[in-house]
């Protein structure tokens, strides 16, 4: 007995490092030419820098960085990229700011680039070394980064309502409409408590950020009474849920909109009367990034023209890089038309001046907490 | 020195138990001590702790508030204590379910062919070592409205001529538990294995030399000599489901709050890590004071992991 | 009477249970051939080898047939170096754990000396502290203690303190030592002393004693207690996600982000790889076994 479980542990291990070891994997190079694996012919980069470092870690959300960026930037630069991912800002924050870790770059959402700077976690920029003439002024400039001093744009994106015109009659127009009887046990939510507080307080005609005691209380009680309705809460992927047929309807963003809407397009994205709640990732860099020459060089290189534009091919979100889609349109004609003509990643310029942002809340944010428990604590 | 350590057996044991007291008390301990000071503070508007004496966050998950609606002094707001019963009642029926349905496929192990055993044994472990979220995707794929289950029963039906309507299994609390079981049921299994499999095979023979029918046997002579392995497959079983909030959110999608949700939301989307301190000390404690009932009634499981 | 003899019902239920296991194994497994590339639906398998031909999110034709999403696994880069972190981890903390632990539990059982008791409780702590508390709570501590050492000793660049693999490894074990104490203890409970007082009776020293005699006697024991351990760190993602650094991806912390976006068959692929392989080992060592019986 004793000797078939040691035979079984050495072997088991044996295998698990055999089979660990047969991993592929890796860049082809070309000639005289820089090529990805995928076939993805590398571009020369634009602004050339100079990089002492051998490495660059990289610690960003999960899928969110197309493959050719990391092997065309090995090759071109011949730094190795370590590539770290978190799937929520809170946990990326957490990590940060428990210290210890030491990363290059972050992509922090919006609301929490104010709390970081606050927290002496993010360090200044040095604009002469990045491409901001390639934005699109829109996404520039903005309440949680006033001059752009922490962070760059990256992708933006709006948390809409998504319905299935096939199975639901009378389509929602506004967050307020969700209420309706019709939809109750046919709904997916975010699992995130600023945006579903936060578009109830819309539907009040309240702020999205407030602080006031006295209308979050209101807020609560009207979300208290849609809450059983709410089939599942799903901030992962909530398109699987509405692919398969478990909801009709629910509230998610853009990336997960087109996705759904490309299974099957029946799932119609719409902007909220009451005005959208928006939201944009960003590059920044960490106090203390032990390779900061590389990110530099990172984001110079992949913000170009001719490499930005992948994001249009493998995450469908709001491109806030005027450089990647005009290279788009001269030269990726199917994938500009196709950004272009939906409303999902064009979003109307009516629909983005009424979005609201989300700000971080300072000391209100228990509050908030301690509502979205009650809601859910209850039966 | 060397000499003296031979001779004096507490050395031994000191030197024995050494490197374990470094792990402990360096890993757990100090950040366990810190956890109790950050639970007495108070949280800064950004998220930080102000170190400060106060039980404020105690008082607030026990529910007494002086914030009451009927104008009395004190009321009760029973909001953590839900949680924290939800929770009990979860790990308690997972653990039922799991003692019920581990121990006929233990006993059919223990009393096995010794050869067959161990391949029995392995195909209990083996769904363990794909990744515990993996599994709990599958299940999701199978309980889905459009899913593995409904689509057979559908087909099932098909073919006998009958309407049928899918059977709504996915985000329901049904979910949640069978998802529970599935996930400890091997842990459940191994425990109650080895107590069984040290029951020697003669005690069968007397047992039904003297008389006693099947039943009687189970109940006078099993079940009490596998006891110790049922004790300690619940430690294994019921103190873990206290603390996963994984399966209810994927399988439950997500509509009720667990007491694991609650402290990891603490540390991560409230931003209040003197109540998430709190909090995980209170759930710590009850889960200590449930065990050490348990084990005093039942007594102390011998056989924690099975061989 | 046979001894193996068991009732109907016993055997039945058995058939159940494994059945209830095995099911979302085997869709796990059906799944991982699936030609959708959302893995939502069931949307069959891909039938035409060629190069790859994609029908908006489904599959159509792939170079290695219905295998193709095996293919992908094996060309993609993190998955493999996530694999050879986790069994890295898993092993290094598996093999240290055992050791430690049985220390531990001899030392426990065996002696008395000052701080028995403390350290017998102590090693309750990881089974009842939430994961979180523990991985923060880590984190805080190594961040303190490299801040400082690194201040200390000037180190800069490469040389300094950081988090990474060993970092994991170090709090695996901290996870795991109680486990394997706790049932090496168990095991050395009710240990008949007179095989050990019959060994120095005849001549051999407390060494050779230990080795010869008490080792393989506890040999189960420690071995379940590092099944234990290994399936613990495998598993393991809040932990090892606080304490965890630039490169050291472990396959739980992949899956896991993986799943939030979305759940590609190369994950199933995964799976069933993993499953065919310790189920081919398992069968192998089977069928050895009874040709020596």
């Amino acid at each position: 007995m004793k000797n078939n479980l040691w035979k079984l542990l050495a072997v088991t291990m044996v295998a698990s490092l055999l089979l660990a070891a047969c991993g592929g994997g890796g860049a082809d190079t070309g000639g005289g030419e820089k090529v990805t694996s995928s076939g993805f012919v590398c571009p020369e980069p634009e602004v050339q820098m100079d990089v002492t470092s051998t490495e660059l870690n990289l610690f960003v959300w999960t899928e969110y960085i197309p493959t050719e960026w990391k092997e065309c930037f090995e090759l071109v630069y011949g730094v190795t990229i370590n590539h770290d991912e978190y799937s929520s800002n809170e946990e990326m924050y957490a990590k940060l700011s428990a210290g210890g870790a030491t990363y290059d770059l972050v992509q922090p959402t919006d609301y929490i680039v104010a709390l970081m700077i606050r927290q002496g976690l993010l360090q200044k920029l040095d604009q002469t070394k990045l491409p901001m003439a390639s934005f699109n002024p829109n996404y520039l400039n903005l309440s949680f980064d006033p001059g752009n001093e922490y962070t760059i744009p990256y992708q933006a994106g709006a948390d809409a309502i998504i319905y299935n015109a096939d199975t639901v009659a009378t389509p929602p127009t506004s967050y307020a409409d969700l209420w309706n009887p019709d939809y109750a046990g046919r709904m997916v939510f975010l699992d995130d408590s600023r945006v579903i507080i936060g578009m109830t307080l819309l539907t009040l005609g309240y702020d999205v950020n407030t602080k006031d005691p006295a209308q979050l209380e209101e807020a609560k009680n009207k979300l208290a009474e849609l809450v059983p309705g709410v089939k599942l809460f799903d901030s992962d992927s909530p398109k699987t849920a509405l692919i398969a047929g478990d909801v009709d309807l629910g509230i998610t963003w853009t990336g997960e909109a087109f996705t759904a809407n490309q299974e099957n397009p029946a799932f119609t994205f719409v902007y909220p009367t009451e005005g959208t709640i928006l939201w944009q990732d960003n590059w920044a860099m960490p106090t203390g990034a032990p390779h900061a020459d590389a990110a530099y060089a990172w984001i110079s290189y992949t913000m170009q023209g001719n490499m930005f534009w992948l994001m249009l091919r493998d995450f469908p979100y709001i491109n806030p890089s005027q450089a990647a889609l005009d290279y788009a349109k001269d030269n990726q004609t199917e994938l500009f038309d196709a950004y272009m003509n939906s409303t999902i990643t064009n979003m109307p310029a009516e629909a983005i001046a009424a979005g609201h942002y989300i700000e971080d809340v300072g000391d209100a944010t228990p509050l908030y907490d301690q509502i979205w428990t009650e809601i859910k604590g209850g039966e | 020195m060397l000499k003296r350590l031979r001779e004096n057996k507490s050395s031994q044991g000191t030197l024995l138990i050494s490197p374990t007291l470094v792990f402990m008390v360096g890993l757990l301990i100090i950040p366990l001590i810190l956890t109790l000071i950050i639970s007495f503070g108070k949280r800064s508007p950004d998220g930080n702790v102000i170190y400060t004496f106060g039980l404020h966050n105690y008082i607030r998950i026990l529910g007494i508030s002086t914030d009451c609606p009927g104008g009395q002094a004190v009321c009760f707001d029973p909001l953590y204590a839900n949680i924290l019963w939800r929770s009990l009642s979860l790990a308690f029926n997972s653990t039922v379910l799991v003692i019920s349905l581990a121990y006929p496929l233990a006993y059919f192990i223990a009393r096995a062919h010794p050869i067959k055993r161990n391949t029995f044994l392995f195909m209990v472990l083996v769904p363990l070592w794909t990744n515990f979220v993996i599994r709990v995707y599958a299940w999701m794929m199978l309980l889905r409205t459009q899913g593995v289950i409904n689509s057979v029963l559908g087909w099932l039906a098909g073919l006998v001529g009958l309407p049928f309507t899918p059977l709504e299994m996915l985000y329901t609390p049904g979910a949640v538990l069978v998802g529970m079981v599935y996930e400890f049921l091997p842990f459940m299994i191994l425990p109650i294995f080895t107590s069984l499999e040290k029951i020697d095979n003669s005690l069968y023979e007397a047992a039904a030399d003297l008389g006693a029918n099947p039943i009687r046997t189970f109940f006078r002579v099993t079940l009490p000599l596998s006891m110790p392995g049922v004790v300690a497959g619940t430690i294994l079983v019921f103190i873990p489901v206290m603390g996963t909030f994984i399966v209810s959110d994927l399988l439950g999608g997500k509509q009720v709050i667990l007491i694991g949700n609650l402290i990891q939301r603490q540390f991560l989307d409230a931003r209040d890590p003197t109540f998430g301190s709190a909090a995980s000390l209170i759930l710590m404690a009850m889960t200590l004071i449930v065990t050490f009932f348990y084990t005093r009634k039942f007594g102390f499981g011998e056989e924690i992991v099975a061989a | 009477m046979n001894p193996y003899r068991r009732s109907l019902f016993i055997k039945i239920a058995t058939v159940l249970v494994y059945a209830f296991l095995y099911t979302p194994i085997l869709v796990l497994i059906v799944f991982a051939f699936n030609s959708s590339r959302t893995n939502v639906l069931f949307g069959g398998f891909i039938t035409q080898f060629g190069p790859l031909i994609m029908d908006g999110s489904t599959v159509v034709q792939s170079p290695c047939g219905p295998f193709h999403w095996f293919c992908e696994l094996g060309k993609n880069a993190e998955v493999m170096n996530a694999t050879k972190n986790t069994l890295t981890i898993a092993i290094i903390s598996t093999l240290s754990s055992v050791v430690i632990g049985t220390m531990a539990a001899l030392a426990l059982q065996r002696y008395n000396f000052k701080l028995k008791a403390f350290s017998q409780l102590s090693l309750y702590i990881p089974i009842v502290i939430p994961e979180i508390v523990m991985g923060i709570g880590i984190l805080v501590l190594f961040s303190q203690v490299f801040t400082f050492l690194n201040g200390a000793f000037n180190l800069a660049g490469d040389s300094r303190l950081t988090l990474g693999l060993p970092t994991v490894i170090v709090s695996h074990i901290a996870f795991s030592v109680p486990f394997v104490t706790l049932v090496v203890q168990a095991r050395l409970q009710g240990f008949d002393k007179s095989y050990e007082e019959a060994a120095m009776d005849l001549g051999a020293n407390e060494l050779t004693t230990f080795w010869r005699v008490t080792f393989p006697m506890i040999l189960p024991g420690v071995l379940s207690g590092g099944l234990l351990a290994f399936t613990l760190s495998l598993d393991d993602f809040v932990i090892t996600f606080f304490t965890t650094g630039p490169g050291s991806t472990t396959l739980p912390i992949y899956v896991y982000g993986l799943l939030r976006r979305i759940i590609t068959p190369q994950v199933n692929a995964l799976s069933a790889v993993w499953v065919l392989v310790i189920f081919s080992i398992v069968l192998l060592i089977q069928r050895l076994q009874s040709r020596t019986a």
